[in-house]
């Protein structure tokens, strides 16, 4: 392969061969085509737009660094959104270290607070476009904490089982099942807000 | 509804249920309203997050994004790799050789200037010493200076003319 036009046409598996070979145009196109996915994976852990910017551009360095150690167990957009993920954890761990929880978080954490919210009985995002849709659940995710909006992204939107989630946020399979609840329950409980509001 | 029983019922929800557990919490469903209501919650709220996060966009365009990351791949690449040797010039070397050359041969100058002045000086003590020479005849002894070149003779027994001694000049 020698020219741009070509890869445009390549599957991921023939530019991953080309980036291995340190063919940058090859990568190039790799970034092109994911780039939007790794954003939106990191803005939805972070929820900051030039920290997810950042973040996912250093997913991309970080990738081409690390590109001898990918042998194609899973794809590369796999491979790649767990960098991510792993650099957002990174971020968002320094980011708590110089910040304190709040007492409420502390709260959540303990698992005493979702089983005193009412259930949501009616599906609120039923009959919701999807732009809409996609806008409300924006605003909810936002008002998640962190270690909940993290752990609810990991299991929903990357389909991580329990003991990965585990593993790569440092805690127990328990914590996560438990930061999911609560992440679940209060997700309806600001859906359903934001129905009532609209 | 405990927590426990909660937890099960969303493990039950995510196909995390171990089989016996499964079956527990599938009764548990049917049985108790409560669960029922928050097992329809659960499931809610993750169809609606199924695919949510599709269609976000990268704010900035293809070139300027490519830009900053292979500019920062170039900036860190050198760290990464092992530096190659700089080319070296003729000069160079040469410098480089001029500076153990110039300390041997000044050793060898030093070591060379030393072994002539030991030598001299040598040859200095052995020609300035003289050689003391006792005549056949026991009343007469010579003493030759290399150095100056001068032979003296003293006689033990006194001469008709003087008792000074007879120095001859070879």
């Amino acid at each position: 392969m020698s020219s741009e036009t070509n890869f445009s046409s390549a599957d991921d598996q023939t530019l991953v061969k080309a980036a291995q070979a340190g063919d940058m145009l090859a990568f190039e196109e790799l970034v092109a085509r994911h780039r939007d996915k790794i954003y939106g994976r990191a803005f939805s852990m972070m929820r900051n737009e030039e920290e997810a910017i950042d973040l996912s551009q250093e997913a991309w360095v970080k990738a081409w660094q690390r590109l001898a150690q990918f042998h194609g167990e899973s794809s590369f957009a796999t491979w790649l959104t767990r960098i991510t993920i792993n650099l957002c954890l990174d971020q968002l761990r320094r980011q708590k270290r110089v910040r304190a929880e709040s007492i409420e978080e502390m709260d959540e954490e303990s698992g005493g607070v979702e089983r005193q919210m009412p259930v949501v009985t009616v599906n609120p995002t039923e009959r919701l476009e999807r732009g809409e849709l996609r806008q409300r659940i924006d605003t909810a995710l936002g008002k998640l904490s962190d270690d909940h909006r993290t752990v609810l992204v990991m299991h929903e939107f990357e389909e991580m089982e329990y003991k990965e989630i585990a593993k790569a946020i440092g805690c127990s399979i328990g914590t996560v099942m438990s930061r999911l609840f609560y992440a679940r329950r209060k997700m309806a409980s600001l859906l359903a807000d934001l129905k009532q509001q609209n | 509804m405990t927590t426990e029983q909660q937890l099960k019922l969303q493990a039950f929800l995510d196909g995390e249920s171990p089989e016996g557990e499964a079956r527990d919490v599938a009764a548990l469903i049917a049985r108790d309203p409560e669960a029922a209501k928050l097992h329809a919650e659960l499931k809610n709220t993750r169809q609606a997050l199924k695919g949510a996060d599709a269609g976000m966009t990268l704010p900035e365009s293809r070139e300027f994004f490519w830009s900053k990351i292979k500019r920062e791949i170039e900036r860190t690449a050198p760290a990464e790799q092992p530096q190659p040797e700089p080319a070296v010039s003729f000069f160079t070397t040469l410098r480089r050789l001029f500076v153990p050359l110039s300390a041997v041969a000044a050793l060898v100058i030093v070591c060379f200037i030393a072994t002539k002045q030991f030598n001299s000086t040598a040859d200095a003590a052995a020609t300035t010493q003289g050689t003391v020479t006792e005549l056949a005849d026991a009343g007469a002894v010579t003493y030759h200076n290399y150095e100056t070149g001068t032979t003296l003779v003293w006689l033990s027994y006194p001469a008709d003319d003087s008792a000074q001694p007879k120095t001859t000049v070879q």
